[in-house]
């Protein structure tokens, strides 16, 4: 173990460190975890919505919280907290998305975010247009509606305005653009920031101005080169925004890879590799697991405010950040909590048993350190198996779970300390079937488990003998 | 005393914590056990110790992706 602990320090740890270390990746990684206070904010709100608007029908008949005193007031209180957070969530992560950015290069951090910020939106369209076709209209009506400025026919209505922020625009459908926007906008801010070409007022001048000023120079440079680019994109590509053509050709493609059984298995094998290798798997993995299944999961939390579970299934994402969480990662990474029961059930070391009845505690909210460090996982031969295998196994019977519909797929960002059943029903917009699949996936965790524990007893049965000779 | 459990950079940790100077606050390294290392320190709160040590690892480029833990021990 020795040798293989030498030849990661030498070969592997360097790339994980790269990765882990990479200015922007770090940025990328911290600019999801800063839009945790809306993001949050927004799924309590979603999630107290499906709690007292989309569960109760699923036991009443003719229950509709729309139409109960208070609980209409409390589900229309929760729009409001939805509109502010999730709805425009993408908004949100370009700001951090820059903050974040100029901090890895230690410049003005807030004007990081604005140019950022100002540098997407300036892509976004402020129009819209729909129409509706089939009509017989009067003339008198069809004279109001063009007064008004829309345009009418007898047997149609093009209705059309500009000032308009649509909110599939700032939302996740907004986070790829956002990165790459976000990302080439700050940059040239940070490189001129850091060029020094900037306004300098005296130093009497209060340091808010004089930072604010500095930043002109940079901010505009930026936004007039990213202005300059959509100008030439709207040339070659006149149909749609910059947004839409990102969603078609990067974002769709790849979010839709991530649906895919291999790349959720790769990654649930990676994440299992690098722990039990005493390396941080989802710090390393954060740009993945956040800027692909994360975003997969706002727009299925976004998907279930605007529609419930059944607009989620139809059109939302079978697998999202928080299905690892909900039918793999039960007490922590590997599902250690049901490491923790086969060992309460059948370990007869007394190590094991006392480092297990510590941990079960901190395992019911998915903290397992006690485990991983105590027993230990890391580094630990006999645990190598069942520690990768597990999570493959109970992984593949969430997945499959969802992508036949026997489960509603994960819709609500739950916090991950919450308890493995709880946080499965809650993760689904509270389908009493997940906590059913999280058993499964927890029972079949322990069938793996338990040989692994049973010969760990033969093997200190084998120490003590040979201390005994 | 405090332990700090970690599978990989055992040496890096040592070195760091060895020459470890912050607000009167030392740390002199003990024994390895496994993964486990034992840090001897010079002040008697071990959980602040303890904490020190942490955001000293962690503030490193090497530590940022380390998984680890430290905790306090008599």
């Amino acid at each position: 173990m020795n040798a293989l602990t030498a030849w990661l320090e030498r070969y592997f740890l360097p790339i994980a460190t790269k990765i882990g270390s990479q200015k922007h990746l770090v940025a990328l990684r911290d600019a999801f975890i800063g839009t945790i206070p809306a993001t949050m904010a927004g799924s309590v709100a979603v999630m107290i919505n499906a709690l007292i608007r989309d569960l109760p029908p699923q036991f009443f008949d003719g229950y509709d919280g729309n139409t109960i005193p208070i609980i209409r007031e409390i589900i229309e209180i929760n729009g409001y907290v939805w509109n502010g957070t999730l709805a425009i969530a993408g908004l949100i992560f370009v700001f951090s998305w820059g903050y974040n950015i100029a901090k890895a290069y230690r410049v003005n951090e807030l004007s990081g975010g604005i140019v950022a910020t100002a540098a997407t939106i300036a892509g976004i369209t402020f129009s819209f247009s729909g129409g509706i076709t089939g009509l017989n209209l009067d003339q008198s009506t069809i004279d109001a509606i063009n007064e008004a400025g829309w345009s009418a026919t007898a047997t149609e209505i093009t209705a059309g305005g500009w000032g308009w922020l649509p909110l599939s625009n700032l939302d996740a459908n907004l986070f790829f653009t956002a990165m790459v926007i976000g990302l080439v906008a700050t940059m040239i801010y940070v490189k001129l920031m850091l060029k020094d070409i900037t306004i300098k007022l005296p130093d009497s001048v209060p340091p808010a101005i004089s930072k604010a000023f500095a930043s002109i120079i940079p901010a505009t440079v930026a936004l007039y080169v990213v202005s300059i680019f959509y100008f030439v994109f709207s040339k070659f590509v006149p149909d749609m925004t910059f947004l839409e053509w990102i969603q078609k050709t990067v974002a769709q493609p790849l979010l839709g890879l991530s649906q895919g059984f291999g790349a959720v298995i790769l990654v649930a094998l990676f994440v299992q590799l690098f722990w039990f290798f005493g390396i941080h798997g989802p710090n390393v993995l954060a740009p993945i697991l956040e800027s692909v299944f994360g975003v997969a999961q706002i727009t299925n939390v976004n998907l279930f405010q605007q529609g419930g579970a059944e607009l989620v299934i139809s059109e939302g994402y079978k697998w999202v950040r928080g299905s690892f969480d909900a039918y793999s990662w039960f007490g922590g990474s590997g599902g250690t909590l049901v490491l923790i029961l086969a060992i309460l059930f059948f370990s007869k070391r007394k190590d094991y048993r006392t480092v297990a009845n510590l941990s079960v505690g901190p395992g019911i909210f998915n903290i397992n350190e006690p485990i991983m460090f105590g027993l230990p996982i890391v580094l630990n031969p006999i645990m190598f198996i069942p520690f990768l295998l597990a999570p493959v196994v109970s992984v593949s019977i969430g997945y499959f779970a969802t992508i036949w519909g026997f489960v509603a797929p994960v819709s609500q960002q739950v916090t991950w300390v919450t308890p493995p059943f709880l946080l499965s029903f809650l993760a689904t917009g509270a389908d009493w079937r997940a906590p059913i699949v999280t058993l499964v996936a927890m029972l079949a965790s322990f069938a793996i488990w338990v040989p692994f524990v049973i010969a760990a007893n033969k093997m200190d049965a084998t120490l003590e003998e040979n201390k005994a000779s | 005393m405090i332990e700090i459990s970690s599978a990989v950079q055992q040496d890096k940790i040592i070195a760091l914590l060895n020459s470890y100077q912050e607000a009167g606050v030392e740390f002199s390294f003990k024994e390895k056990k496994g993964i486990n290392l034992y840090f001897e320190t010079n002040i008697d709160d071990l959980e602040k110790a303890a904490k020190l040590a942490k955001k000293a690892i962690k503030g490193q480029t090497w530590g940022s992706i380390l998984y680890f833990r430290v905790i306090p021990v008599q």
